[in-house]
């Protein structure tokens, strides 16, 4: 117990120190180009879903946003960069879903989970907004409704 | 514990001078899952003699110009969950790492993930559910010589727990993407792999192989909508090991043929998957085979079927068999699966006014059409022959929205399962089960979900039926009770009920009730866990 409590005591006093960003690598999109994560948010906002096609809030976090994708682009620039945490056992399914549902995101594969353990090793859905290359906002879990919150703080976070 | 301290330290410390330069970044996560568990005379088990249990993971990873160091501590309080290896017990650094990139370079001292092709040869990986890390310990290298040739080596004893494997894993990797070298539309990437194992003999025979190694080659092509996979794996001979007793009178070698292939466009995809491997079982411990923990794996051979999203469509699930089990008549599988996925657009017929998403899916396993000498232990098997039916599977799954606040979706499955081959118990099931999800969104982030689920089945324990209620007060905060009862035999009732909280990097579950017995599959592995009833909490977050 008196671990756990060093344990704690601990990490409360790193979290006060934490800064994060995304690492600085390239995940393939699904036409096999390298796409640098370091590049994707400059000079800009923009939300990045880590999520699997195996992970239901998953697919309905996607499908619930691509229904208004088009018309919150043109609204508040909303982008999105979808990245696949599928490993090679599913990874293949990534094109023909995204391409079968429609979807209209940036898609970016990481069969390795580089990114997601650079991350902590959240669960997905885990929905980041990332500014500059800082991540500024980070919500994990999707219940139907969530996204009306993460356009507000996109909204908010893009007009600052 | 103390070195834990020190590394602690010696992070922060680090952490805190750099800070103020503000050039490093710096993260991880903390993870703890306890349960206590309960008497439960009902479905006949009594709590184990420690009656709390947790598996705690705290990691650290911190970045400064092209280093990166991580340390991961582990506690297992005071005992691992039940169905994890006793292995895991007590507390440690289970992975430590430091990592330097510069250009095309990339070295890694410590632990190590990494995969090699589709993991048919070589994949490590963690995942926590399943009790899964099989981190490799030792050297990594990898070098981009152009922007099209790509290599890999490395060398070190796979993780085992809080221990290293006995044999030492080592491979060679080469990637080349041709598109980019000859500047060509249609994409092709080839890649070719060596993985050795090797770890000592002492024992009688002479033959032995300390030396066992592995061989694979594999392709990719794109072009426009359609694309094509194909990777082929040999496997040195190996010692025949059951149940962790070694029979070496005979070596067998193993091999695996896995192609992938796929069309889409856009409101339609496809993607079929066919594999065919005979003993295609590869351990950093040659005794380890075949070990119930997944421990000591070197290669990733998942099962592939869909991943059902729904209790009873998670009760007989395929679990792949890779090993050779002559009493079983085992020898390998053959089947595949295809995947299809296809919206009917906004305003059509079927699309409505919100469009329709419609997911198939079919699945057929085999084992191979194998004859055994028993006396002489050999067998004769083609990997192009099929044999007695392990698994097949047809699933649908319609999505409709209805409305901007209600959508729902359809599930039918049809299912065959040979309980004799994945399980051992004396069954063949064929199964129908229909499920209905509702989803009704109400305003300020508050919703109810709500299934139906219902399996019919000819064997084992027959009938189910299952629901479940689910309440999201707020993006942040919701709450579930489920039931899953098997009215048809056994009269149990597996209940739960629990909430979870997330906010921000942090996400708490609490949980109370009856967990069924069985296989847990994640990704298409499987980990046995047994039934129980008890309260858990999980905690986790990220920073």
């Amino acid at each position: 117990m008196k671990k756990l409590l060093f344990i704690v005591v601990l990490f409360s006093f790193t979290f006060a120190k934490a800064q994060t960003a995304l690492p600085e690598i390239s995940l393939k999109d699904l036409n096999g180009k390298e796409v640098s994560l370091a590049s994707i948010s400059e000079d800009k906002t923009v939300v990045v879903s880590l999520w699997a096609t195996w992970c239901v809030p998953c697919m309905r976090e996607l499908d619930t946003i691509a229904d208004v994708y088009e018309d919150m682009q043109e609204e508040i620039n909303f982008e999105l960069i979808a990245i696949s945490v599928d490993d090679s056992r599913s990874t293949r399914r990534v094109k023909p879903a995204v391409m079968g549902k429609g979807w209209e995101y940036t898609v970016l594969l990481d069969p390795n989970n580089d990114v997601r353990r650079h991350l902590g090793n959240p669960n997905v859905p885990l929905t980041l907004i990332i500014k500059n290359g800082a991540i500024v906002y980070r919500h994990s879990s999707f219940t139907p409704g969530a996204e009306d919150e993460l356009f507000d703080k996109f909204k908010e976070i893009a007009g600052e | 514990m103390k070195k834990f301290i020190i590394a602690l330290i010696v992070i922060v410390a680090t952490q805190t001078a750099v800070a103020q330069e503000n050039k490093g970044t710096f993260s991880g996560g903390f993870e703890s899952n306890a349960q206590w568990y309960q008497d439960d005379d009902a479905i006949g088990v009594n709590a184990p003699q420690d009656q709390s249990r947790s598996n705690n993971y705290f990691s650290l990873r911190y970045s400064y110009d092209k280093f990166t160091a991580g340390i991961q501590y582990e506690l297992f309080a005071p005992n691992a969950l039940l169905g994890y290896s006793p292995s895991f017990t007590g507390n440690a650094i289970g992975t430590y790492y430091l990592n330097f990139k510069h250009k095309g370079l990339d070295i890694t001292g410590g632990h190590f993930y990494d995969q090699f092709g589709s993991g048919l040869i070589y994949r490590s990986w963690e995942d926590r559910q399943l009790g899964i890390d099989n981190s490799i310990r030792g050297v990594r290298i990898n070098y981009a010589f152009n922007e099209y040739l790509t290599a890999t080596a490395f060398t070190g004893n796979q993780r085992e727990a809080f221990e290293i494997s006995e044999g030492t894993v080592t491979g060679l990797n080469a990637e080349l993407d041709l598109s980019t070298a000859l500047d060509i539309e249609t994409g092709i990437q080839i890649g070719a792999s060596y993985v050795n194992r090797y770890q000592q003999y002492t024992g009688p025979n002479l033959n032995f192989p300390a030396d066992v190694g592995a061989y694979s080659g594999r392709a990719d092509l794109s072009f426009k909508n359609f694309f094509i996979g194909t990777e082929y794996v040999f496997k040195e001979a190996d010692a025949f090991v059951l149940d962790g007793l070694i029979s070496n009178t005979n070596l067998q070698e193993g091999r695996a043929l896995l192609i992938n292939a796929g069309y889409a466009i856009k409101g339609l995809g496809i993607n079929a998957t066919f594999r065919t491997l005979e003993n295609m079982t590869f351990y950093s411990d040659r005794e380890a085979a075949g070990n119930t923990f997944l421990l000591n794996t070197i290669n990733y051979v998942p099962g592939y079927s869909k991943q059902q999203d729904y209790a009873v469509s998670n009760i007989y699930v395929y679990a792949p068999q890779t090993a050779v089990v002559p009493l079983e008549g085992k020898a390998g599988e053959i089947g595949g699966q295809i995947d299809l996925y296809y919206t009917a657009k906004k305003g059509s017929t079927i699309g409505g006014k919100y469009g329709t998403k419609f997911e198939l899916n079919y699945a057929n396993w085999s084992g191979l059409d194998a004859e055994f000498d028993l006396a002489n232990e050999t067998y004769e098997a083609s990997l192009f022959s099929r044999g007695e039916k392990y698994f097949e599977e047809y699933s649908i799954a319609i999505k409709k929205r209805f409305s901007k606040n209600f959508s729902t979706i359809f599930t039918s499955i049809h299912t065959e399962y040979n309980g004799d081959i994945i399980e051992g118990k004396d069954f063949y099931l064929k199964g129908n089960s229909f499920i209905f999800d509702g989803l009704y969104k109400l305003n300020k982030g508050r919703s109810i979900r709500m299934d139906l689920q219902h399996l019919s089945a000819d064997a084992d324990r027959g009938n189910w039926a299952a629901a479940t209620a689910e309440y999201a007060f707020s993006p942040f905060l919701s709450m579930y009770v489920t039931d899953l009862y098997n009215y048809d035999v056994t009269n149990i009732h597996y209940y739960s009920v629990g909430g979870s909280y997330t906010k921000g990097r942090t996400r708490v579950a609490v949980n109370y009730g009856r967990q069924r017995g069985g296989l847990v599959c994640v990704g298409g592995v499987c980990r046995f866990v047994p039934e129980n009833t008890g309260l858990t909490l999980n905690i986790s977050t990220n920073f």
